[in-house]
């Protein structure tokens, strides 16, 4: 009972329909012998079995035709002539023990297709039997003049066959009925009327020769499998030409902008979903100028074949747009799935090795990546790729290595866009001397952006929290390097010099004179709420609120990312540790913002790697410490 | 029985896979409790031998052949995931039904046999000579098992032969060719994985 329960609730009024058909068809089916079984002359029996090998063999040997997953067996020609000649019985047996062979020889299909595939043949024989009979057609023979109860015969055969894998689709895959019907007499008539005068054909040479005539037969449409077979890989060769980007594998531009028409499409009328991301590789430029065209040829080669891994299985479509950018289109994904996604994608290319990506900002190959979820807003798809584009150049100016969702974050900081870029030529410097002071400055200023966003800055507040979140440890320059990336736990005179860095980023900045305004989120980012900061000991609103806030971002940033003197955390842990210090070191109004803004990321699953990776440090480093107590102990 | 699927599988593999390598592949042949096959061999040209000296073998050969069929389906079967060789279990299973369902003989057409020697079909008649056969009539069980298929020309031989003769050809020729069709490499990946 509990079975039935769970099959009632599991199948949709639709698919409830299929199971009605194939009852029926089974009944059908089962109909023709009742009460008195199956029985053949011996010397039939030998044909029975000639007849039960060609449907193999013929089922086995099936003729792919172009386009794409369009093929055509010729097993039918055995079944009509069976029918012709030995009557609708032995037609239908023949197709039983032949599905069954079929249906053992390929497990991986599902059961339940193969059976509607069973149930459609023999629909289509017992209907070509019925219109054959309903003409007064002589079975076992053939006669010229009764050419009518044939060919009305193999009419009745065509129609129910295309009628059930209309319905077959129409049910199961919501395709609609009409269009599907359409496509299918268009597309096979013709195989199909050549497949049905074969039969004609194998009815005359079996009724002249019986067995040498199945055999010839086999032989004739074994050789012509073959014969199309070899047009369908030409014809696939060519497509492949055609549609495939040579140095990557991967599709095309053109052949992209048609697939993309088709699922803008398909958005409309069905109301089918996708997501669109497009991929930018980082710095392909440096590579190229550094290790020439072959070899950044290669890299593109390499990166593409890793896309297309990934996108294969799930059916997604990669295409290489143009130099160094790709673009995916992902059916059926959210915006928040398609992010999770290209992040996959992205952290394999991160983690991948090929030669000589040492010279890149971030050590790996990496890409940058802007994602947009179809709308009903989006209209075409030129906007499409205009907008993901947009979102692909605000991860460029996150600090690249980042996926962006169009819609999230739209608002680019174009107007002071030249000045990042000019900041970040500073903090550049830091690649040689502590890459994770680079590394954190970008992430710091990936925050910034999302909570200038947030806090619904003006133009002004949001270049300077922007900017100076960029900015703020511009005076760890001064800080030497033994200092900035000791691991060990630092003495008094260290930290001394550490607390510095704020006083040297303010000398800097006044020094070169055009970022003066940026003096005191850069000075000021280490006060506290509570007054026990440095290097002022400001407290409450005598610190600017920009630099309270820029405060919280760099703090939180810290606690998540392994620094060489303190434990990292996880976001969660850090949310706790911002609770807790929320009016001490925290401004309360600003904190709470940003503890939600985080919680929704946490949410998305969208934290940044480095924050990840440091957590797996830090667990293995406390499992190791643990082991040594133990052991110790 | 017939033979030629074997040495069709046989022509069909050493042509795809050159003399050389082709013997390299037999002699690699792994099938599980594979020295069994050659003493089932034997013990069936023993019993053929023996049946005509002593009685007691006459009298009970058929179940003897019943027992060496039992453990040559055992020995298929626990070879079955090798291409070709559940086929050839399907065609011994559907011989050994037929047999099974007869005493132990295999009934064969007359007109089938008509194809053969008319001295053969005198002896089937008779029923004594040939121990393995017997001529069918309407109270044959699952006569469609039997021996029905004639060969004839312009096949090269006369022979009535069963459906389970075809299907056991078929799955000779097919596990020759994957046996023989398999690359030399794979076989020095195989020989470390078993050592």
């Amino acid at each position: 009972m509990g079975g039935q329960q769970r099959l009632i609730g599991l199948l949709k009024p639709k698919e409830w329909l299929v199971v009605a058909i194939c009852l029926m068809g089974t009944l059908l089916f089962l109909s023709f012998f009742w009460p008195e079984g199956f029985s053949l002359d011996r010397k039939d029996w030998v044909i029975f079995y000639a007849m039960v090998a060609g449907a193999i063999v013929l089922e086995y040997f099936m003729y792919k035709l172009p386009p794409e997953g369009n093929h055509q067996s010729m097993d039918s020609t055995i079944f009509l002539a069976s029918l012709f000649i030995y009557g609708v019985k032995f037609s239908l047996m023949v197709l039983f023990v032949s599905a069954i062979i079929i249906v053992i020889n390929r497990r991986t299909v599902a059961w339940w297709k193969h059976y509607y595939n069973f149930i459609t043949y023999s629909a289509m024989i017992i209907g070509a039997h019925w219109a054959f009979q309903w003409m007064d057609g002589t079975t076992g023979d053939f006669i010229v003049g009764e050419i009518y109860a044939f060919v009305l015969a193999l009419i009745a055969y065509f129609s129910v066959n295309i009628i059930l894998v209309a319905a077959y689709f129409f049910l199961l895959y919501r395709n609609q009925l009409i269009p599907v019907l359409a496509l299918f007499v268009r597309e096979s008539l013709f195989a199909y009327i050549g497949i049905l005068l074969f039969s004609l054909v194998l009815v005359i040479m079996v009724l002249k020769t019986g067995f040498f005539g199945i055999l010839l037969f086999l032989i004739i449409a074994v050789l012509l499998s073959h014969v199309f077979k070899q047009l369908f890989l030409m014809y696939h060769e060519i497509n492949d030409k055609a549609n495939k980007d040579q140095r990557t594998g991967l599709f095309n531009h053109s052949y992209l902008e048609e697939k993309l028409d088709e699922y803008i499409k398909l958005y409309r009328e069905d109301g089918k979903t996708f997501s669109f991301a497009m991929i930018d590789l980082d710095d392909f430029k440096k590579y190229n100028d550094m290790y020439g065209h072959p070899q950044g040829d290669k890299l593109l080669g390499f990166v593409g074949s890793i896309i297309k891994e990934e996108c294969e299985p799930h059916g997604y479509l990669a295409a290489r747009y143009g130099g160094e950018e790709f673009a995916i289109i992902m059916p059926e994904l959210d915006k928040n799935k398609a992010r999770a996604f290209v992040n996959h994608v992205r952290k394999r290319v991160n983690n991948a090795p090929f030669d000589g990506v040492d010279v890149l900002p971030h050590g790996c190959v990496s890409f940058s990546a802007g994602i947009i979820e179809m709308s009903a807003d989006t209209y075409e798809k030129s906007q499409l790729v205009g907008l993901s584009d947009r979102a692909m150049y605000i991860s460029k100016s996150k600090g690249k290595n980042v996926v962006t969702v169009y819609g999230e974050q739209t608002y680019l900081p174009q107007q002071f866009e030249h000045e990042i870029n000019e900041l970040e030529q500073q903090i550049r410097i830091f690649l040689s001397k502590d890459v994770y002071t680079f590394k954190h400055s970008k992430r710091v200023f990936s925050y910034a952006v999302d909570m200038a966003g947030i806090l619904e800055l003006g133009e002004e507040e949001r270049r300077t929290l922007i900017l100076g979140a960029l900015i703020h440890d511009i005076g760890k320059l001064e800080v030497p390097r033994e200092v900035l990336t000791k691991r060990s736990k630092l003495d008094k005179d260290e930290w001394e010099i550490i607390k510095k860095h704020v006083t040297f980023g303010k000398e800097f900045l006044l020094a070169t004179g055009k970022y003066t305004d940026l003096v005191p989120l850069v000075e000021l980012h280490h006060e506290r709420y509570d007054g026990g900061g440095y290097p002022h000991g400001l407290k409450g609103t005598e610190i600017p609120k920009l630099a309270r806030m820029l405060c919280i971002i760099d703090s939180f940033d810290a606690m998540t990312t392994e620094r060489p003197y303190q434990r990292t955390k996880s976001f969660a842990e850090a949310l706790d540790e911002m609770h807790r210090c929320t009016g001490t070191q925290f401004d309360p109004e600003l904190v709470l913002p940003f503890i939600r803004y985080i919680e929704r990321r946490i949410e998305l699953g969208d934290i940044p790697d480095e924050a990840l990776e440091a957590m797996e440090q830090q667990r293995k480093q406390e499992a190791r410490h643990d082991d040594s107590r133990t052991s110790s102990g | 029985m017939v033979y030629d699927g074997i040495l069709l599988g046989l022509i069909v593999g050493f042509i795809r896979a050159g003399w050389k390598n082709g013997l390299i592949a037999i002699g690699n042949l792994r099938i599980k409790g594979g020295w069994a096959f050659p003493i089932l061999l034997l013990v069936q040209f023993l019993l053929f031998y023996l049946q005509g000296d002593i009685p007691f073998f006459a009298q009970f050969n058929g179940y003897f052949y019943m027992v060496i069929y039992v453990v040559g389906l055992a020995l298929l079967w626990i070879n079955r995931h090798q291409k070709g060789l559940g086929i050839i279990f399907v065609g011994v299973l559907l011989n050994f039904l037929v047999m099974m369902a007869n005493g132990g003989r295999m009934p064969v057409s007359l007109e089938a046999a008509s194809v053969l020697d008319p001295i053969y079909i005198e002896m089937l008649r008779s029923g004594d000579a040939v121990s393995k056969h017997f001529l069918m009539d309407e109270s044959t069980r699952l006569y469609f098992l039997g021996d029905i298929i004639p060969l004839s020309p312009p096949y090269p031989r006369t022979q009535a032969i069963s459906i389970g003769d075809v299907v056991i050809n078929v799955g000779a020729f097919f596990f020759l060719c994957q046996l023989m069709g398999k690359k030399s490499k794979d076989y020095v990946a195989l020989s470390q994985e078993s050592s």
